[in-house]
């Protein structure tokens, strides 16, 4: 059995640091492995990157995550990447890797990923190019997470990004902006392998569960969904 | 604050548009987790955020852009304690 923790949403600055550190202290006994749904931050700056280096650095258990929409907001993706990475945490971006786990082989393949919305009432690659390129965006980050799927090695795979991949686990948004939190291109890209699990955020007012077409379960771990430090998954390798 | 004509005493749909704005796009604030909705004369806030510090924050701001409107809180800082139970999944 694979024991996975996972948050998102945590929105990291100066005024958050420490908050959710007795919570991980414990860490080791409830999970192998934790992952962050993406908006580590408020801004996406590099300050407020150190701000989640301290707080989710230095862990006992590899902690490996996707960034979301307000990581993206002060376009300081690459400095942001670079305090995480050195403070030990894997950053994925249309990338994958394997965590072994008591002699267990989790794969995790992340996207940020983007909206869209959902099949019968989505956005279309047509018309101004403003929204064609929109539409190209998903699509391209939807390829790039089914193709990190498809080929990973592992006993296990879980799909993590930050927008989701399905609707049910939007139950609680106004309809109305679906089609800003997610987009059903991730679904069939999570479909497109067997994946096991896969972890989302982004949804603060959403609902934790819900199922892709294909039948992969999918939690949205958005900390106001949680309501508590992480979420803990417990997988068995029949997935595969 | 706004582009358009708001109103900064009447609460109507300009107010509340305006208010969601605020939040996401002004200041330190960057919340995009705050319900914003219209009770009679009455702007209710509600949600969750990450320290007190940050709910302070957005009535300090909503109150300067808007004096004249009636506000209702109701914005929790989101838990931190550690789970008592997982998800079994297998």
């Amino acid at each position: 059995m694979i024991r996975i923790a996972a948050v998102g949403d945590v929105h990291m600055d100066q005024d958050v640091i420490g908050r959710f550190r007795p919570a991980l202290e414990h860490l080791p006994a409830h999970a192998d492995v934790l992952l962050l749904a993406g908006d580590l931050t408020r801004h996406g700056t590099e300050s407020e990157a150190r701000c989640v280096a301290t707080e989710f650095g230095g862990l006992p258990v590899p902690v490996i995550t996707v960034l979301g929409n307000h990581d993206y907001h002060c376009d300081q993706v690459p400095e942001v990447v670079a305090v995480l990475e050195e403070a030990g945490i894997t950053v994925l971006e249309g990338s994958s890797t394997v965590v072994d786990c008591g002699g267990e082989r989790l794969g995790i393949a992340g996207v940020k990923g983007f909206g869209g919305g959902f099949a019968g009432r989505c956005a279309s690659e047509f018309g101004e190019p403003e929204m064609k390129d929109f539409v190209r965006t998903t699509n391209g980050v939807a390829d790039q997470l089914a193709d990190a799927l498809c080929t990973l090695d592992c006993d296990l795979r879980v799909a993590l990004t930050h927008y989701a991949p399905v609707p049910e686990t939007l139950a609680g948004e106004p309809l109305e902006i679906y089609p800003f939190l997610g987009s059903y291109l991730l679904g069939q890209a999570i479909d497109s392998a067997p994946t096991a699990l896969a972890i989302h955020g982004h949804a603060h007012a959403g609902a934790e569960r819900g199922r892709t077409p294909g039948g992969v379960r999918v939690r949205n771990v958005a900390h106001p969904v949680i309501k508590q430090a992480y979420s803990v998954f417990h997988l068995g390798n029949h997935h595969n | 604050m706004s582009k358009g004509p708001v109103d900064p005493h009447r609460v109507d749909e300009y107010v509340e548009a305006a208010v969601q704005r605020l939040l996401t796009e002004e200041g330190e604030l960057a919340e995009q987790g705050i319900t914003v909705t219209r009770r009679e004369h009455t702007l209710v806030l509600s949600g969750e955020v990450e320290s007190p510090r940050r709910r302070d924050e957005i009535l300090r701001m909503v109150r300067e852009q808007l004096p004249g409107v009636q506000l209702s809180v109701d914005i929790g800082v989101t838990r931190v304690h550690e789970p008592t139970e997982a998800e079994d999944l297998s």
